[in-house]
């Protein structure tokens, strides 16, 4: 691992509450890391886990799904799924020996701006920390 | 232990009936250890139905498989039942197929028939090689008993029994119409001596291990053919637009591919042992299962495949469902 390794994140946020936290972040002009790779969904419980496997596999070296504080959801229950099946998501990476930080999820609202910088400084520490993701990577492979 | 004879006769008054269209069964095969799974029409065929440790096949398979051809125009559909024998964890296929409204109970007559537990055969061919005659084999006590053609052979139960069958919690049919067979006490130790291996493995281990095995797969796709939960009509891995998993064969995309097969299974998995039997290559696919299924019980305290009233474990959420790990 070079000294100079940036970590690539694709962040997965939901529409109502994060993308709307981060637009908030960036209007406040809170600094952040710019590893961060925004995708905008409309729901957290539209995050389909291929697509976190299919990053993964195409150079990320970290996931983030983020979405509306359980109770706010704007399609009421979305992100309960999300919780639910996501959370296993990571159990499932986990045992085949994915480490459990590459994926991560958390709840930031549209008007924590502060949170958002928080969870983006973490993870991109913590990924820097984990070096880049070669486990299951497409490019990896050396026939 | 379930009588052949009353197993014959049950199901010969079952074909016989008037809304049943045709009965699933295990029959003798052609060789050595072979049971095949066999459809009868006619109650004089059921003379040719076994049930022994042999009969693997879950044949809740076949619900969900059968083709529905358009009906003809001025014909009526023909929507008689059919009559599938079940063991304890086909039993929970069926309840899992109905939990999810795959088939609708009406459809279906059930006969349970009480397991103690089916064999690996590559456990066994490596005690006693594949005979080319038909070999019978019985349950006797603690013991299963091969009768090959140069005498009977006893072996005790746990050095043949197939993976899932040595944990197994539901040996008796969970949901049957005519119920064979005295209960049997479920498996002592519900641990599940191959998961907790890898679970005491360091993460790059793991990985090394699974990499290992994910790399061996030859992406034949008869894992997701022979599941009793793998019924979808437009299969994730035969889209082609999007193209969320390649069909080239290298470990990257066998890993995505079997993960995401375990993960439609999250919730769902009966642990009937289907796919690992099946799988040319040998995959540990029971083991990636059963890590699952446990992490569901302990965490959301759902088992799948007991209550065909409950909502599907992925379709439904609790309030208080945890989130530590969440940031």
């Amino acid at each position: 691992m070079s000294d100079n390794f940036e970590p690539n994140i694709v962040a997965f946020l939901c529409n109502w509450c994060s993308y709307a936290g981060a637009d908030l972040a960036g209007t406040s002009r809170i600094q952040y890391p710019y590893n961060i790779k925004t995708i905008r969904v409309m729901c957290t419980g539209r995050v389909n886990p291929l697509y976190v496997l299919n990053a993964l596999q195409q150079g990320a070296d970290g996931v983030l799904v983020s979405g509306c504080h359980p109770g706010d959801c704007h399609y009421m229950e979305g992100n309960m799924y999300a919780r639910r099946r996501l959370g296993l998501l990571k159990d499932m990476l986990e045992f085949v020996g994915v480490d459990p930080r590459r994926f991560q999820m958390s709840w930031v609202s549209a008007s924590e701006p502060h949170k958002w910088k928080e969870v983006v400084e973490k993870l991109v520490g913590e990924t820097r920390e984990l070096g880049p993701f070669e486990q299951f990577q497409r490019n990896m492979i050396n026939w | 232990m379930v009588e052949l004879d009353k197993l014959r006769s049950t199901a010969a008054d079952t074909v016989s009936r008037d809304d049943v269209k045709y009965l699933l069964g295990w029959q003798k095969g052609t060789f050595g250890y072979r049971v095949s799974p066999c459809v009868v029409e006619k109650a004089e065929d059921t003379e040719n139905l076994v049930f022994s440790p042999l009969c693997m096949s879950n044949l809740s398979t076949y619900l969900t498989l059968a083709e529905k051809l358009p009906v003809p125009k001025g014909e009526q559909p023909d929507d008689r039942k059919v009559a599938l024998m079940v063991k304890g964890c086909d039993s929970r296929a069926v309840v899992q197929l109905l939990t999810e409204k795959g088939i609708e109970r009406e459809q279906v007559v059930i006969i349970g028939c009480s397991c103690r537990g089916i064999v690996d055969l590559k456990k066994v061919g490596e005690k006693f090689p594949e005979p080319l005659d038909t070999v019978d084999v019985e349950w006797k006590d603690d013991k299963i008993v091969f009768k090959l053609p140069d005498g009977e052979q006893e072996v005790a139960r746990d050095e043949v029994l197939a993976d899932n069958c040595l944990v197994c919690q539901y040996p008796n049919p969970v949901i049957a119409d005519v119920q064979l067979g005295d209960e049997v006490a479920p498996a002592e130790n519900a641990d599940d001596a191959g998961v907790k291996e890898i679970e005491d493995f360091s993460l790059e281990d793991r990985w090394e291990y699974w990499e290992k095995e994910f790399s061996k797969c030859i992406r034949c796709y008869s894992c997701r053919n022979v599941c009793p939960m793998c019924y979808c009509d437009n299969c994730v891995l035969d889209r082609l637009s999007p193209t969320w998993i390649n069909r080239s064969v290298n470990y990257s995309e066998n890993t995505v591919f079997n993960l995401s097969r375990a993960f439609h299974l999250m919730g769902r998995c009966i642990d009937c042992g289907e796919c690992e039997r099946v799988c040319p290559m040998g995959l540990p696919l029971g083991k990636l299962n059963r890590k699952l299924a446990e992490e569901v019980r302990k965490k959301y305290d759902y088992v799948a495949g007991l209550d065909p009233e409950e909502k599907p474990f992925q379709a439904s959420y609790h309030p208080d469902d945890q989130e530590d790990f969440i940031l």
